[in-house]
C-alpha cells in the first residue's frame, strides 16, 4: 500500500499493461479471421450477418465481439449518401428562371445553390485566370467577344513574364528587403524559363481566388467567436476535427455536392483553410491586453469601432500569420485537388508521378515548392512589417517602388516588343515561355533515377525486403494481433491515468467510434504505419535538434530548413522517395519519416530554447558537465514542449501516410482513395476522414492533457 | 441510507492514489463486461467459423480443381493403353472423374447408340436429360456417370435409366466433361 501510495501512476500504467497484454494473449485470433475478411466493405457474402438500422442494410463478418466489435456504426456512410442524394435531387423543388433557355425550371434548392456557387467560383477563377495569363480574353471577362471585335485595340496582349518577375521582385524588396527581392525574382525567372508559367498562373488562379474567400471567412468567424461564446463552442469541435482531418477525405463529399473541377477544388480548399484562420483569429483577438480594449472604449468608441479600429489592428500579427497560413494551406490543396480536376502545377504533378516521370514531378514539384516559400516569406515579412508613421520621405523615396515598377512595365513591354520580331517563328520567349517549351531537366533527372537505380538496386532491394520482412510485417501483424476489446481498455485507461475521467471518456468515445465503423482493421494499420514514422522521425528529430541547439548559427540554420521544409506541399515529398523505393510501402514510410521529422526537430530545438537562460547558468555555476546539464535539467524542462512536437508528429504523419495510399498502401487512405472514383463515396470517404482525425484527435488529446498537466507541475506554465 | 452514506464517506476517506486505482480497476472491469454484453446480442463467433470452414473448404476443392485441370492438356484425356490421347494416371483419373460435371451431348448420343428407347425419348423431350451423375467407384477403382432421359415434359410417361463406365474424358482447358460412356 505504501508503495502504491509512493509510485501511484507507475502502478497503475502496470495494472493497465498487465490488463492489456493478458487480454491479448487470452484472446485467440478466429479461426477464420484473415484481414481483408475483417472489413464489412458493403460487398454481399453469404457468410455475413446482417442488420436492419435507421432503415439501411448493413453486412458484417460476425466474429467474437471480444476479438473486433460489429460495425454498428455501418450505417453512417450510407445514411449520409442517402441524406446527400435526398438534398441534392428531392427536398425542396423550387422554380427557377433559367435564362438560357428563357423558361421556369423545377429544381430541388440545395442542388441550385450548389450549382450557383459553382458557377460563381468558376467565374471568379476564369477572371482571375485571365487576368493573370491575359490580355484580350481579360477584356472579354469584362466585356465581350463582340467588343474586342467592334475595338481592335482591346486586343492587348497578356503580361510578359519579364514584368512579373521585375514587380515581385519590386514587392519582394518593399516588403523585406533585397534577400526576399532576389528570391522573388530568381522564383520568376524560374518558372518562366522552365516553361512552367502557365500551369503556375493556372495554380495561383485558384489560390488568389481560395486564399481571399478562406481569409474573409475565417475572419469573420473567427470574430463572431470571439464575439459570441455559443458560436465558439459550435464551431469549437468542427475547428478540431479538421485540425487533424485528412484533406484527401474532404474531396469525397465536396465533389458529390460540387462535382469536380476548379470551382470544386475552390470550395474543398476553403473548407480546409478556413478552421486556422479562425484560430489565428481568435488566439490574436484574445491575446490583445484589456489595457488597450480599456483604452478603445475610453475614446468613445462604438462596438464597430473597437473591432475594427482597436482590436484587429492590434491582434494584426496573428491574423497575417492566419493568412501565412491559409496561403500554405491552399498549397497544400492545389495538388491534392488535382485528384478532382484543379488544374495547374498539381494536376501537372499528379500526370508525370502516374507516368512515373520522376523528372517532371520534380520540376512541377520544385516549381510549387518555391512559389509556396516565396508567398511564405512573403505574407510573413508582410505580417511583421510596421508601417513607418512617422518618416520623413521625399516623393522619390515614398513613391520608389512604384516608379521601379512603372519602369520595370515599359522595359519588360519593350522586350516583348523587340522579342517579337526577334523571334520571328516560333515562340517569342521574352513574352511568355510555353508549357514544356522552356529549359528541361526531366531528362537529367530520369536519367539519375536510372543511374540510382542501376548502381544501388541490390543494396535498396536488400533494405527494402529486409525492412518489409524483418520489421512492417511483424509490426503491422502485432497491431492486428490487438483485440478490440484490449485496445479500447489500453486507450480508456491511458486517458483516465493522464487525465482523469474526464479524458478517458472524451478518448474512449473517439476510438469507439473508429471500433464500431467497418474500418478499425484499416485504422489498426494506419496507426501502425504513423507510429513506425513517428516513432523513427522523434528519434531522428529529437537527436538532430539536440545536437543543432548546442550552437546559435547551426539552431538558426535548422529552423530555417525546418520552414523551408514545412512549406513543401506534402505531395511534393512522394517525388524523391518515389525515385529512390519505388512503389512500395517503404516509399510511404520514409516520406512519413522526413515530413514528420520537420516538427519533431523543430519542437525540440524550440523545447530546448525555452529553457531560463539562468537555470542554465546556475546549473554551469554548481559544476555540473554539458552531458548532465542536457539530461537533468534541459530535457525534463523542455519535455512537455517537445511533447507539443509529438503532437505534431502525429497529425503530420497520419496526413502522409493518407497521401500515401497514393503509392499505395493498405490503410484508411486507401479507401478514402477509392471512395474518390465511388459514385457512392462521399459518406464513406468523410466516415473515413472522421476515423482517420479521430486517432489524431486521441493522441492530442493524450498528450496535451499530459502536458498540461506536466507543466503545472514543474511550475513553467 | 445511512448505510449507503457510511460506505460512501468510507469511499471518499480512501487515500487519493487508492481512489484513483479503484477508478482504473472499474473501468477496466466496466469495459469488459460491456464487450461481455455486446457478444451476448452480436458476436456470432462460432457460427462465422462453421460457415468460414464450409466456404474455406468450398475454396480449397475448388483450388486443388483448377490445379489438376491447369495441369492437364486440353483434348481427349483416356486411362488405359493403346490411343494416342494423353493418358491419366492412376491419381489424376481418380480426380478428374471426381472434378467433372458435365456429360455433353455428344457422349448423350454416343451412349444412345445401343440404346434406342432413351434416343426416342431423348429426341421427343427437346434433348433433356435429368439426374445426371458423374462419381468415382472405391470398389471398382473406375469412373461412373449416368443420367435419366424421359418423356414427362411432353406427355410420355416412360423413362430411361443410362449408366456405364466412363472411357475418356474431355479437357477443355477450363474444365472436364465426359466424353464416352460405355453402356454395354
Amino acid at each position: 500500500m505504501e508503495l502504491l501510495k509512493k509510485y501511484p501512476k507507475l502502478f497503475q500504467w502496470l495494472f493497465l499493461l498487465a490488463v492489456f497484454f493478458s487480454l491479448c494473449f487470452a484472446i485467440d485470433v478466429p479461426e477464420t479471421y484473415k484481414f481483408i475478411r475483417g472489413q464489412a466493405e458493403f460487398v454481399k457474402d453469404p457468410n455475413q450477418s446482417t442488420y436492419t438500422l435507421f432503415g439501411k442494410e448493413v453486412r458484417y463478418y460476425a466474429f467474437d465481439n471480444f476479438w473486433r466489435l460489429p460495425p454498428l456504426l455501418g450505417w453512417l456512410p450510407i445514411w449520409i449518401n442517402d441524406s446527400l442524394f435526398f438534398l441534392l435531387n428531392e427536398w425542396m423543388p423550387i422554380e427557377f428562371w433559367d435564362s438560357s433557355i428563357q423558361e421556369y425550371k423545377t429544381r430541388p434548392l440545395v442542388l441550385q445553390i450548389t450549382r450557383n456557387i459553382t458557377s460563381f467560383m468558376t467565374f471568379l477563377i476564369e477572371f482571375i485566370r485571365e487576368i493573370l495569363l491575359g490580355g484580350v480574353e481579360t477584356v472579354v471577362a469584362f466585356t465581350s467577344w463582340n467588343f474586342v471585335s467592334s475595338y481592335p485595340w482591346a486586343k492587348l496582349p497578356g503580361l510578359p513574364w519579364t514584368i512579373v518577375a521585375a514587380g515581385a521582385a519590386i514587392l519582394g524588396y518593399k516588403l523585406s528587403g533585397k534577400g526576399l527581392s532576389i528570391f522573388a525574382g530568381l522564383v520568376m525567372v524560374y518558372i518562366s524559363v522552365f516553361g512552367q508559367w502557365k500551369p503556375s498562373m493556372q495554380t495561383l488562379s485558384f489560390i488568389l481566388v481560395a486564399a481571399p474567400l478562406s481569409f474573409a471567412f475565417g475572419l469573420s468567424l473567427g470574430i463572431m467567436a470571439y464575439k459570441s461564446k455559443r458560436v465558439e463552442r459550435a464551431l469549437y469541435p468542427i475547428l478540431l476535427v479538421m485540425q487533424t482531418m485528412p484533406q484527401y477525405a474532404v474531396l469525397v463529399p465536396a465533389m458529390v455536392l460540387f462535382g469536380i473541377g476548379d470551382h470544386a477544388a475552390v470550395i474543398i480548399t476553403m473548407v480546409v483553410a478556413i478552421p486556422p484562420m479562425i484560430l489565428l483569429t481568435l488566439l490574436g483577438l484574445r491575446g490583445v491586453s484589456p489595457e488597450v480594449i480599456e483604452a478603445g472604449k475610453m475614446s468613445g468608441c462604438n462596438n464597430w469601432q473597437l473591432m475594427f479600429e482597436v482590436l484587429i489592428p492590434t491582434a494584426r500579427r496573428d491574423i497575417l500569420i492566419g493568412v501565412n497560413q491559409v496561403i500554405m494551406v491552399c498549397f497544400s490543396m492545389a495538388v491534392i485537388s488535382a485528384f478532382i480536376g484543379a488544374k495547374g502545377l498539381g494536376w501537372n504533378l499528379l500526370l508525370a508521378l502516374n507516368q512515373l516521370n520522376i523528372g517532371l514531378a520534380l520540376e512541377a514539384g520544385l516549381c510549387i515548392s518555391l512559389i509556396a516559400i516565396l508567398l511564405d516569406k512573403m505574407s510573413l515579412a508582410w505580417a511583421n512589417k510596421q508601417t513607418d508613421y512617422f518618416g520623413n520621405l521625399t516623393f522619390f523615396q515614398r513613391y520608389k517602388n512604384t516608379i521601379f515598377f512603372g519602369g520595370a512595365v515599359l522595359i519588360g513591354a519593350i522586350l516583348a516588343f523587340a522579342g517579337s520580331f526577334f523571334f520571328k517563328e516560333g515562340f517569342n520567349y521574352l513574352f511568355e515561355v510555353p508549357h514544356n517549351k522552356g529549359i528541361s531537366t526531366a531528362d537529367f533527372w530520369n536519367k539519375g533515377v536510372d543511374w540510382v537505380w542501376d548502381t544501388f538496386f541490390q543494396t535498396l532491394k536488400i533494405f527494402n525486403t529486409w525492412l518489409i520482412t524483418e520489421v512492417l510485417q511483424p509490426m503491422r501483424a502485432m497491431y492486428l494481433r490487438m483485440p478490440a476489446v484490449a485496445t479500447l481498455v489500453l486507450v480508456v485507461g491511458a486517458g483516465y491515468i493522464i487525465g482523469g475521467i474526464r479524458s478517458a471518456f472524451t478518448v474512449g468515445g473517439l476510438a469507439l467510434f473508429i471500433a464500431l465503423s467497418p474500418w478499425w482493421d484499416r485504422a489498426l494499420v494506419t496507426t501502425y504505419m504513423a507510429t513506425f514514422g513517428v516513432i523513427a522521425s522523434c528519434i531522428i528529430g529529437s537527436i538532430v535538434g539536440t545536437l543543432c541547439q548546442q550552437n546559435k548559427y547551426t539552431t538558426n540554420f535548422m529552423l530555417a530548413v525546418c520552414d523551408i521544409f514545412q512549406t513543401f506541399p506534402s505531395f511534393v515529398y512522394l517525388i524523391p522517395v518515389m525515385m529512390l523505393f519505388g512503389v512500395t510501402d517503404t516509399s510511404v514510410l520514409i516520406a512519413v519519416i522526413v515530413y514528420a521529422t520537420i516538427p519533431a526537430t523543430r519542437y525540440t530545438i524550440e523545447g530546448l530554447r525555452s529553457v531560463p537562460p539562468a537555470l542554465h547558468d546556475a546549473a554551469t555555476m554548481s559544476g555540473v558537465t554539458k552531458l548532465q546539464r542536457l539530461f537533468k535539467i534541459e530535457f525534463p524542462l523542455a519535455f512537455p514542449h517537445m511533447m507539443l512536437g509529438l503532437n505534431q508528429t502525429i497529425v503530420f504523419a497520419l496526413f502522409m501516410v493518407i497521401i500515401g495510399a497514393f503509392i499505395g498502401t493498405e490503410d484508411l487512405g486507401q479507401y478514402i482513395l477509392k471512395a474518390l472514383s465511388d459514385k457512392k463515396g462521399g459518406g464513406k470517404g468523410l466516415v473515413l476522414g472522421i476515423c482517420v482525425a479521430f486517432i489524431g484527435l486521441i493522441f492530442d488529446n493524450l498528450i496535451r492533457t499530459w502536458v498540461e498537466k506536466r507543466k503545472k507541475h514543474l511550475g513553467i506554465d | 441510507m445511512i448505510q449507503q452514506d457510511k460506505y460512501l464517506n468510507k469511499l471518499k476517506k480512501l487515500p487519493e492514489p487508492v481512489r484513483q486505482f479503484g477508478g482504473l480497476v472499474t473501468i477496466t472491469v466496466f469495459i469488459i463486461l460491456s464487450f461481455g454484453i455486446l457478444n451476448i446480442y452480436w458476436g456470432g463467433g462460432d457460427e462465422l467459423i462453421r460457415k468460414m470452414k464450409i466456404e474455406e473448404e468450398r475454396i480449397e476443392k475448388e483450388r486443388k480443381v483448377n490445379e489438376v485441370i491447369s495441369s492437364l492438356p486440353s483434348g481427349i484425356l483416356v486411362f488405359f493403353d493403346g490411343t494416342d490421347h494423353y493418358r491419366l494416371s492412376k491419381e489424376q483419373y481418380e480426380a478428374v472423374c471426381n472434378i467433372t460435371k458435365l456429360i455433353p451431348q455428344r457422349a448423350i448420343m454416343a451412349a444412345h447408340f445401343l440404346n434406342y428407347e432413351a434416343y426416342e425419348l431423348y429426341t421427343i423431350n427437346g434433348n433433356k436429360i435429368d439426374d445426371t451423375f458423374v462419381k468415382w467407384d472405391e470398389e471398382k477403382n473406375k469412373c461412373f456417370a449416368g443420367y435419366t432421359v424421359s418423356g414427362s415434359n411432353v406427355g410420355v410417361n416412360k423413362a430411361a435409366n443410362i449408366n456405364g463406365e466412363v472411357l475418356s474424358f474431355l479437357s477443355t482447358g477450363i474444365d472436364t466433361r465426359v466424353y464416352f460412356i460405355k453402356n454395354f
